[in-house]
């Protein structure tokens, strides 16, 4: 009997156009016509690869999708997987930010209910006997309350009153020919802007895989440059800004920093595809395949700022390099080194080696600009008790430990990326499980973790949910079930739209996603009407969203032994590790 | 730690304080010919049941009434301060009725194996960190057998036609892997178990040929692995067991102390 057989599945199976939510397919004259359109057209077809045209690009990454008067596009907190140009008509950009903003009931956003106290009490006796029961009519999707309607080929969520929209809350109007949700789609981050249509309006969407191929590969740069100078018109000042050395700069003196900074790149986009692999590798050799930002005993040209990703702060030790800190986004490197050359008046090396965990994005702010702003907060010029505090302050941004060893093992593993992840001290654990128990309260008897991991020094480090800086789980995920709440930030699964793909529990590097089969009240395993297989979801941490009080783990640990760390939090990471 | 070794300075000096204020409290009392037991009696069993509500806290992990950590502190304070007023309680003598000697037992034997319990849970995790691999107490016998298999499989199909190994294994080994053993001596930190089958290993290499070596070698390994597993099954079941005196024991004392009130009451105005 011969084996069931069917092709590879490739990149390109299934053209972008063809997705859930496009109107049409992406005809060729279609693309031809583009292709003559700017920004595209200023875009060298030479440059590109023979297996990757950017032809072929423009045909399965794109797609032309319309809008009608108050359609959202893009919600603020929504995670980006693509950006849209504009091809005809406008669109207005919420400028508010966050109280102020477009509130989540206009938006049609989910808001995550709290338990009552009565709610929590009753899981002690209303929880199901069998684990991961689901109501039928909650799987599949369920009736919504939200304004939406059935228009070009998809669902949109649209605003019933665009006129009060624009009168009540200030906005910013974006005609033909100009981009957004690039940054998003690039960065990995969330949407930091709700964007909806006003009048009908056709915008082409392009994947994030498109974008990063087409930066790739256009020689002028034309695309690249442009995003660049978005970001620096719109929102670079408010990022220099979140930087204390940078918050009572003088507005003229920004603009100049604005105007001068140079902005880099470093790593492979799709850094998490080896991500398993180097976990794999224990010889955590520091020089391997990290893209070196700055080299150890070189004269720094500026202090470099981290907007996404991770860097590794590292020293040469014997014949290798030990790290002895990293940078996580908004923290910044090279700033004690300037400072020593303002006080000394000699050029300073640089005592350490930067260098790009993954994909990395950062900012250099030219050294003379770093030295007029130590001028100006300089303690002659400056009396603010404040400003030297500061100053201070950001010297010691980086996240750092006493124990070198330990510091190295949490780069090496990338546990660094996460925001909330799960330590337990073995020094004070008494191995009872009432943080598991616990956990299976909160979470209809089956608990969302392990209390098994790597053992790094005397903490172990379960296989639960790291909340991750740049969760590659939800790149992935078909429907947008796998997102990052708003309110607090956590990565959650809705449930109600996981339809089981198993992709982020693929994607996952911790192994912290697990797939479930479902089951209804009785106890019975939820089948697929069609194929009579059981269904299954994605089940993880959620940090007890819905539970008062927040982890349960945590706070029913009765020997202080299981903390939660914010590994951007540099005295919390401190406070932890350095027992 | 800092933080630590202060809360640790503050409770001693809290409790220190509070224990004088109760003796002083119980002889200002007495000095004015009041009924002391009535006074002392009634604060202990308040303490009592407020201590016994810990273990309900533990089940209602999802109500936002404090950590469980900030529990176990007040448990373990209010704990030793009961213990302070059960003395002063009983006038630091045994009692001789019946009843109030059970009651007197019950008491004393929840209180040491709470303190039995304070002092494991310091001491028995470091002990756990120190050796052997990391497992989940109810996977361990899953382990066990593992070990147990691998072992048997070196033993009657890569030993060779040999009958050194086989023998030995009957010998030594199989009630060595059967199940936990050595218990006593993990606790006491004994080794010399180890050292006696190690000497009657190298008793044997000698008359064994190379491939049987080998087969020994992995053997050898093995028992170091099933070794740490006894020591890690031994002393994370005694941090288990010691609650399975402490808490029915509990419920027991409750009992005892509410029918303990009750007679007092009923029978107050007969007392002296």
């Amino acid at each position: 009997m011969s084996e069931p057989s069917i092709s590879r599945p490739r990149r390109w199976d299934k053209p972008f156009s063809l997705e859930v939510g496009s109107e049409e397919e992406l005809t060729d004259d279609m693309v031809d016509f583009l292709l003559t359109t700017p920004p595209f057209s200023q875009i060298d077809p030479a440059g590109f690869k023979r297996s990757l045209p950017l032809r072929d690009i423009m045909k399965n990454d794109v797609r032309i999708v319309g809008f009608d008067e108050g359609d959202i596009i893009v919600r603020r907190g929504d995670w980006g997987n693509s950006a849209f140009f504009i091809l005809s008509g406008n669109v207005r950009v919420d400028l508010e930010r966050k109280q102020t903003s477009l509130p989540d009931e206009i938006l049609g956003r989910r808001t995550n209910k709290v338990k009552t106290l009565w709610e929590s009490f009753s899981q002690l006796w209303q929880n199901n006997s069998e684990p991961e029961v689901r109501e039928i009519a909650s799987v599949g999707g369920s009736k919504s309350t939200l304004n939406t309607r059935f228009a070009h080929g998809g669902t949109r969520i649209y605003l019933p009153e665009v006129s009060s929209v624009l009168d009540k809350y200030r906005t910013a109007r974006l005609d033909a020919g100009h981009w957004f949700g690039e940054v998003a789609a690039l960065g990995r981050t969330s949407r930091v802007a709700t964007v909806f249509s006003e009048g009908v309006s056709q915008l082409l969407e392009i994947r994030w895989q498109g974008i990063r191929d087409i930066l790739r590969h256009d020689r002028e740069g034309s695309l690249k440059k442009y995003i660049e100078d978005v970001f620096r018109e719109r929102a670079l000042s408010a990022f220099l800004r979140t930087e204390p050395l940078f918050q009572d700069c003088p507005p003229e003196l920004m603009q100049r920093i604005v105007d001068q900074v140079e902005f880099h790149t470093f790593g492979n986009y799709d850094s998490h595809k080896p991500f398993k692999e180097l976990l794999e590798d224990q010889n955590h050799n520091v020089d391997g395949g990290e893209p070196v930002i700055i080299q150890e005993g070189d004269y720094l040209s500026g202090i470099v700022m981290i907007r996404s990703g991770l860097a590794r702060i590292s020293q040469r030790h014997h014949n290798g390099r030990r790290t002895i800190g990293y940078l996580s986004p908004g923290q910044i490197f090279g700033l004690d080194e300037i400072q020593s050359e303002v006080q000394s008046l000699t050029p300073v090396a640089c005592r350490a080696q930067l260098s790009a965990i993954g994909h990395l994005n950062a900012v250099l702010v030219p050294t003379p600009l770093v030295e007029e702003i130590l001028e100006q907060n300089s303690p002659a010029k400056s009396s603010s008790k404040k400003a030297k505090k500061q100053i201070r302050a950001t010297g010691s941004q980086s996240v750092k430990l006493n124990d070198d060893i330990l510091l190295s093992q949490l780069v090496d593993r990338h546990y660094v990326q996460a925001t909330s992840l799960m330590v337990i001290d073995l020094d004070r654990c008494t191995r009872c499980d009432d943080c598991v128990r616990a956990c299976a309260t909160a979470h209809d008897n089956n608990p969302r973790f392990i209390r098994h991991g790597p053992i790094l020094n005397q903490y172990m480090i379960p296989n639960s949910c790291l909340h991750c800086a740049d969760p590659i789980c939800m790149i992935e995920c078909p429907t947008g079930a796998i997102f990052r709440d708003l309110a607090k930030g956590d990565i959650v699964i809705n449930e109600q739209t996981c339809i089981g793909c198993a992709q982020c529990a693929s994607n996952c590097p911790f192994d912290a996603i697990r797939m479930v089969d479902i089951r209804d009240a009785t106890g019975a395993l939820i089948v697929d009407s069609k194929t009579q297989t059981p269904l299954a979801q994605a089940t993880k941490c959620d940090l007890c969203i819905d539970q008062r009080g927040g982890p349960a783990c945590e706070r029913a640990c009765p020997h202080d032994a299981l903390f939660r760390v914010d590994m951007h939090d540099a005295a919390k990471v401190e406070e932890v590790f350095a027992s | 730690m800092r933080n630590l070794f202060i809360q640790q300075r503050i409770a001693i000096a809290v409790f220190a304080i509070l224990s004088l204020m109760i003796l002083a409290g119980c002889y200002l009392f007495s000095i004015s010919l009041a009924k002391t037991s009535f006074a002392s009696g009634a604060i202990l069993l308040t303490c009592i049941l407020f201590l016994a509500c810990y273990q309900l806290r533990k089940k209602l992990s999802i109500l936002p009434i404090g950590s469980a950590s900030t529990w176990l502190q007040f448990h373990i304070f209010i704990g030793f301060l009961s213990f302070v007023l059960f003395m002063l309680h009983m006038k630091m003598r045994i009692p001789d009725g019946l009843f109030e000697f059970i009651l007197f037992l019950t008491y004393f034997t929840v209180f040491l194996s709470g303190v039995l319990g304070w002092l494991l849970s310091r001491s028995i995790p470091h002990r756990l960190l120190s050796r052997g691999e990391e497992v989940i107490f109810e996977r361990i016998p899953l382990h066990r057998r593992k070990i147990h298999d691998k072992v048997k499989a070196l033993v009657f199909e890569n030993a060779g036609d040999g009958k050194a190994i086989p023998d030995f294994y009957e010998q030594h080994l199989r009630t060595f892997f059967e199940g936990p053993r050595n218990q006593l001596r993990h606790i006491l930190h004994s080794e010399r178990h180890r050292h006696q089958l190690s000497q009657k290993i190298a008793a044997l290499k000698p008359f064994l040929n190379e491939q049987e070596q080998a087969t020994l070698l992995q053997i050898t390994k093995k028992i170091q692995l099933k070794d740490d597993l006894d020591y890690q099954y031994i002393f994370q079941a005694i941090i288990k067991a010691w609650l399975f005196v402490h808490v029915p024991l509990t419920y027991s004392l409750i009992i005892f102390a509410l029918y303990h009130t009750l007679a007092v009451c009923a029978f107050a105005s007969m007392s002296r």
